[in-house]
């Protein structure tokens, strides 16, 4: 293993600075349960580690009352969501997501922002907030900018931050009435789990109806990055929301996915479970905003 | 509450004990919980250097060249060996294992050099830095294409990839019996790897003294056979007429994986013998999935009938069993899966051949069972599909065929205690078979017979004891049995307190050490309650019989009128001494005594004869699994809902234990038949790690309703039988036979993932094709 | 770069020297003499380490040892009380056999721990999702689960519920 430095800055500025000073010899830590285990088997070999648990930004997880915008800091742990009221009630999709990913040691440490800069297909965290329209704030030493989570990815371990940039800051815009999320893990035991496959839903019905005003159909493991699957959200908008459209929208997603043969499961197996998720995925949509309208 | 008389007829009274049949903690539990149990991964012996070993790069190739210079240059790096270093030490019993390879290498888990440093960082850097140079030869991985006569040769020597086990026997007539038969079911049924997963990785640290004497630290189940091992390998290095000290600190768990020595041990003492100072090898997660020894994979063909009452008439089963590149004792598992082949259910005509083949792929070893998971999936598949062909319930042609007390079966198993019937009753009427049910869920069942009494395997099947005890009344047992944490130290301090009138806290047991420790053949077979129980047993009755004798003499009581319990003699329900004082009486006199036995038991079984005839165990174990499932039909993934195991274990000796060993045995078969397996591409091991490992987590626990049945086995101690095993030979098969009595489809390779069960459903469909994969453009076959 | 760190281990002020590239637990079985924590794979996929950092339960072979500056530490060592009495989820996994070969034992008991302090009256699903993180390849779970639930508050009236099906045979 590769012996490195642990550096503490305070601050955001500090932590940019001081990636700038050990360009290319530097990368940021925060949880670090990923690094580690790229530090230990050679995958990583940084001569500096820069923490950023001590910057003082980036914990904060809250509804902006303004704009009934939903804020995740980048360093706020996977399970900080797992037992948030806020998310368990009002964003069930994530909380689907926040609470299978690793074990609970993990999630006491991991945070939402490292799982989104480590860019794995399996994203877990990634698929429901893709589904959400969730935007990603990335402050670096040219500053701020935001990018749509959509377009975060560019590959496995890639995405559109440039060197010594850091995630400080998820956006989930306000969600319409009328709005239900469902995320699922499909994997092969009941927890400690890479999926199989990965399959967010999330559908706004118009009012009064049961038709599809907006959709949401997301992937994990189904491309080499999250994916939504457009053609399958453009079926359902504008039709009742059924076993039969729902059905519909499940072939249409499984052929838009680019799924492989791996070690962790077959193509044609993956494909099958894309079809039969999202049908299961839109049923619970359905109810969870039939249990929302009851109370 | 279980009577014995009800239950065997044979006893006359009612036994009342203290301390067996009590749910009694084990005696380790509490240095395990606090932190204090010492395992290998924590010791440390003063100068030790830390060993660590080159595998090899290919599945099959020539070693051109092994450069180590740029490792030996390395600060801290002590030691650095290769095949063409050391003398030819060759591991297994088979001998066909040198511990460093030179010439050529058979698998990617080949041994071709290794380093002893000071620090296991430095070690890891060496082994880097030594460059091996290859040229890839044609390899094979597949057990029955490994048998063509084009295949290429894994031992060249050889001249051929079969290896020379004739593993094959013949009783009654089975030619004719299939002319008889009314039913028949013919099948192919496969397993593949499976692998231990002790959660402590495997170690050992080597050290000799300046006399050349060893003394290895070890995570073994076989202490005084480990110590003939390492005895061997110091005679090839030329040191001759020294001791062996084999230690053995706690063991982080054990289900076979520790029966034969490895290539570690012995790498330990060979760096430790040139380096002259101790050498630790402590293996990491990933090498432990890739270079211990996984279950034995394989493909059976079995054929089975029954008369028009359902009476089996015959069973003939073949097998191919992939050996891997080396061998282990995974190669004689053929002499355990005979029991099942021959005895499981009464069948007068049994034929059965298994081919052991050689291909690069990792070497087998056994896992908790010994071949019989193996066995016992294709037979009681294959049980319920003759049931179906003959139109008759599952359960009632289970009972039609059930051993019985009595029998002697085609092999000359003889059955004494036999539970089997008791065992199918309670887990039908538990799951009730004839129940409706909703869509998709299913019941099934599963038996099993294993070896209860011991197994001869070797000449002897034999353990030691001693017992001293000191002048408070405590009781020190010294015994050949190897604790790995399924609890015999705390069996053994139960059998001796209740013979001695003592409690088990006053009982301390030592297995840890060959230099203190009797001489065992090691904890396999399930033995250990059964043959160290039996010798605790005996030493106990021996000091027992001193302790009479003296506290006659003492108190001028007959004999036969004196009581021993709680640490005392009582007449009449009155204490009127006590053992200690006793004791101290015997000691601190003129012409005193001590208060010591030892006793050597080797049960009364048989080696197996040339025609693999033999009662190779004093008795046998029974069981029955039932479990209810869930077939999710869109995904096929299977739900276990209810799940039943019932046991015949003699007696329980201790619940509470009996318990865990049943319900660890349990999970650990629904991995087997559900999500485990090492998946190996060419050669290499694909998922070394528990992340693509699928052992199971607390979340799939499932809540197993163990029952036990007592059948007071006359030759056990207290009338207990072995169960170490059984808990997961018929869990796979159970499982698959629920699973079709659910959905309708039959899987017969495990492990059952819910790719085959969703292909099968498809086909069943008449859906041949999967569709077209969008990213390779190709069609995809369901299967 | 060798930096020191303070903290509280098992209750006492801890100040000890560490270099950057330290995890804690190569920290407490290697520096501090700790053994009671567990290597069983190094990456977090097997629990064997665990430890409870500030109330939580971690993976001590993945978290920075330089992370623990000003936190509270308990390791499996420093949870029976000063004079040796046993915590009740010690107690429990010892008298309900949650315990074989035991390498597991330390971090699962300390997951129990982190699940018990944070929720005291876990249902059986809490018990089973806490400790996920916790392999044991011995005991099916089933007598582990059971020795949690055995100190779960006895108010809640759900723990009995554990149903002994073995029957024994005194």
């Amino acid at each position: 293993m590769k012996k490195f430095k642990y550096l503490i800055p305070k601050t955001l500025d500090e932590a940019v600075s001081l990636n700038q000073s050990h360009e290319g010899s530097a990368i940021y830590v925060a949880g670090g349960t990923d690094v580690m285990v790229k530090i230990k088997s050679g995958k990583l070999a940084p001569d500096y580690l820069i923490s950023l648990k001590h910057i003082g930004v980036g914990s904060q997880l809250g509804v902006n009352r303004e704009t009934g915008a939903l804020h995740i800091g980048g360093l706020v742990t996977h399970r900080t969501l797992e037992t948030s009221s806020l998310i368990r009630l009002q964003y069930p999709i994530i909380h689907d997501a926040v609470q299978r990913i690793g074990s609970t040691q993990i999630r006491n440490v991991a945070t939402i922002g490292g799982n989104l800069v480590n860019a794995v297909p399996s994203a877990d965290g990634a698929i429901p907030l893709i589904a959400l329209d969730a935007r990603v704030n990335i402050y670096g030493s040219a500053g701020e900018r935001t990018v749509d989570l959509v377009h975060f990815f560019e590959g496995p371990g890639q995405t559109v931050m440039d060197r010594g940039e850091i995630v400080t800051e998820i956006v989930v815009p306000k969600q319409p009435s009328r709005t239900g999320g469902a995320y699922q893990k499909f994997g092969r035991r009941a927890a400690m789990e890479l999926p199989l496959i990965g399959v967010g839903v999330l559908i706004t019905l118009e009012e009064g109806s049961n038709r599809c005003a907006k959709a949401r159909i997301t992937l994990g493991v189904a491309a080499p990055t999250p994916i939504r699957t457009l053609s399958a959200e453009r079926y359902l908008v504008g039709k009742e929301i059924t076993e039969n459209t729902l059905n519909e929208a499940g072939k249409l997603a499984a052929e838009e996915s680019r799924v492989r043969d791996s070690v962790r499961g077959l193509a044609w197996y993956r494909r099958e479970m894309v079809e039969v998720l999202v049908q299961r995925m839109g049923v619970k949509c359905l109810q969870r905003i039939k249990e929302t309208e009851a109370l | 509450m279980i009577d014995d008389q009800e239950r065997n007829g044979k006893k006359e009274i009612m036994e009342e004990f203290t301390v067996i049949g009590k749910r009694i903690s084990k005696v380790d539990a509490v240095d395990k919980a606090t932190g204090r149990a010492l395992y290998i991964q924590d010791l440390k012996l003063p100068g030790m250097l830390y060993g660590r070993i080159l595998y090899s790069k290919y599945p099959h190739a020539h070693i051109i060249r092994v450069g180590t210079e740029k490792a030996k240059a390395l600060p801290g790096v002590i030691t650095v060996l290769t095949g063409e270093d050391i003398p030819p030490v060759r591991l297994g019993f088979y001998k066909d294992n040198p511990l460093l390879k030179a010439g050529k290498v058979r698998s990617y888990r080949d041994e071709v050099a290794a380093v002893a440093a000071t620090d296991p960082e430095i070690a890891r850097e060496a082994i880097s830095l030594i460059d091996v140079t290859y040229e890839a030869l044609p390899a094979i991985f597949d057990p029955e294409e490994a048998l063509k006569p084009e295949a290429p040769l894994v031992h060249e020597e050889h001249k051929t990839n079969l290896l020379k086990m004739p593993w094959s026997l013949h009783y009654g007539d089975v030619e004719a019996a299939k002319l008889d038969a009314v039913f028949n079911v013919s099948e192919r049924f496969s397993t593949t790897w499976v692998t231990h997963c002790c959660m402590g990785t495997s170690g050992a640290i080597a050290d000799f003294d300046h006399s050349n004497n060893l003394t290895v630290y070890t995570n073994t189940q076989i202490p005084s056979l480990a110590q003939k091992d390492f005895q061997e390998t110091l005679k090839i290095l030329g040191v001759k007429d020294k001791r062996v000290r084999v230690i053995k600190p706690c063991i982080g768990g054990g289900f076979g994986s520790k029966l034969d020595t490895y290539a570690y041990e012995h790498m330990a003492i060979l760096l430790a013998w040139y380096a002259r100072r101790p050498v630790k090898i402590l293996f990491e997660r990933e090498e432990e999935f890739i270079a211990t020894s996984p279950r034995q994979p394989t493909v059976t063909y079995i054929s089975m009938g029954c008369d028009k009452e359902g009476r089996l008439l015959y069973r003939d089963m073949s097998m191919v069993l992939d050996n891997g590149a080396y061998t282990s004792w995974g190669a004689t598992t053929p002499s355990v899966m005979m029991m099942p082949i021959t005895s499981l259910y009464r069948v007068p005509n049994v034929r059965y051949s298994a081919k052991c083949v050689y291909t690069n792929n990792t070497y087998s070893q056994a896992m908790r069972g010994y071949g019989n998971p193996q066995a016992t999936f294709a037979i009681e598949s294959a049980i319920d599909m003759l049931a179906e062909a003959a139109g008759i319930d599952r359960v009632e042609f289970r009972r039609i065929n059930s051993n019985q007390p009595g029998d002697v079966t085609p092999q000359g198993l003889r059955i004494t205690s036999c539970g089997l019937p008791e065992c199918i009753e309670a887990v039908s009427k538990d799951l009730e078979f004839g129940r409706s049910r909703e869509n998709g869920v299913g019941v099934g069942l599963a038996s099993l017979i294993h070896v209860g009494g011991g197994a001869r395997i070797y000449k002897s099947d034999g353990c030691g004891t001693i017992i001293k005890m000191d002048d408070y009344g405590k009781v020190d047992v010294f015994t050949g049995a190897s604790d790995m944490g399924q609890g015999s130290d705390t069996i053994i301090a139960q059998i001796v307190a209740e013979e001695l009138g003592v409690q088990v806290d006053d009982v301390h047991v030592f297995h840890q050490d060959t230099d203190i420790c009797p001489w065992d053949v090691g904890a396999h077979a399930s033995r250990t309650t059964f043959v160290a129980g039996n010798s605790a047993l005996g030493a106990a009755k021996k000091i027992r019989l001193r302790l009479l004798a003296m506290a006659s003499k003492a108190t001028g009581v007959d004999e036969d009128k004196l009581v021993l319990r709680d640490r005392a003699f009582f007449v009449e329900g009155k204490p009127v001494l006590p053992i200690a004082k006793l004791l101290r009486g015997s000691h601190f006199t003129p012409r005193g005594e001590m208060m010591m036995a030892d006793n050597f038991y080797d049960p009364p079984n048989e080696n197996m004869g040339k025609d693999f005839r033999g009662n190779m165990s004093a008795t046998y174990s029974f069981g029955t699994h039932g479990v209810r499932v869930k077939v999710d039909e869109a995904t096929g993934k299977v739900e276990i809902l209810d799940y039943i195991a019932a046991h015949d274990v003699g007696r329980a000796i201790n619940p509470l234990l009996l318990d865990g060993q049943v319900h660890g045995g349990v999970l650990m078969g629904v991995g087997y038949a559900l999500t485990e397996q090492v998946i190996m591409e060419n050669g290499r091991n694909m998922n070394p790690d528990f992340r693509d490992y699928k052992v199971l987590t607390a979340m799939d626990a499932i809540h197993s309703k163990a029952v036990v049945i007592e059948t007071i086995d006359d030759q056990g101690p207290f009338g207990a039988k072995g169960i170490g095993e059984p808990g997961c030979v018929p869990t796979a098969p159970a499982i698959a036979n629920a699973i079709y009595d659910a959905i309708g489809v039959r899987i017969k390779d495990l492990p059952i993932t819910p790719e085959k069960v969703l292909a099968a459903i498809k086909k069943k469909n008449g859906t041949v094709s999967c569709g077209i994969d969008a990213f390779t453009q190709k069609e995809q076959a369901c299967e | 770069m060798s930096r020191e760190i303070k903290f509280v281990l098992n209750g006492a002020q801890t100040c000890v020297a560490i270099e950057d590239d330290w995890n804690l637990l190569y920290l407490l079985r290697e520096k501090l003499g700790l053994t009671g924590a567990k290597e069983g794979c190094g990456r977090g996929e097997c629990g064997a380490c665990t430890v409870i950092v500030d109330g939580l339960a971690v993976n001590s072979c993945l978290y920075f040892a330089v992370e623990i500056d000003g936190k509270e530490v308990l390791t499996i060592e420093g949870l029976a009380g000063a004079d040796g009495t046993l915590h009740a989820l010690q107690k429990s996994f010892v008298s309900n056999g949650g315990i074989q070969c035991g390498f597991c034992t330390p971090g699962m008991i300390l997951s129990a721990k982190a699940l018990l302090d944070e929720n005291p009256q876990p249902t059986e699903a809490d018990i089973k999702q806490a400790l996920a993180g916790n392999l044991c390849r011995c005991t099916g779970y089933v007598q582990i689960i059971e020795s949690v639930e055995a100190v779960v508050d006895k108010s809640s009236g759900d723990i009995n519920a554990v149903v002994r099906e073995t029957g024994d045979s005194d």
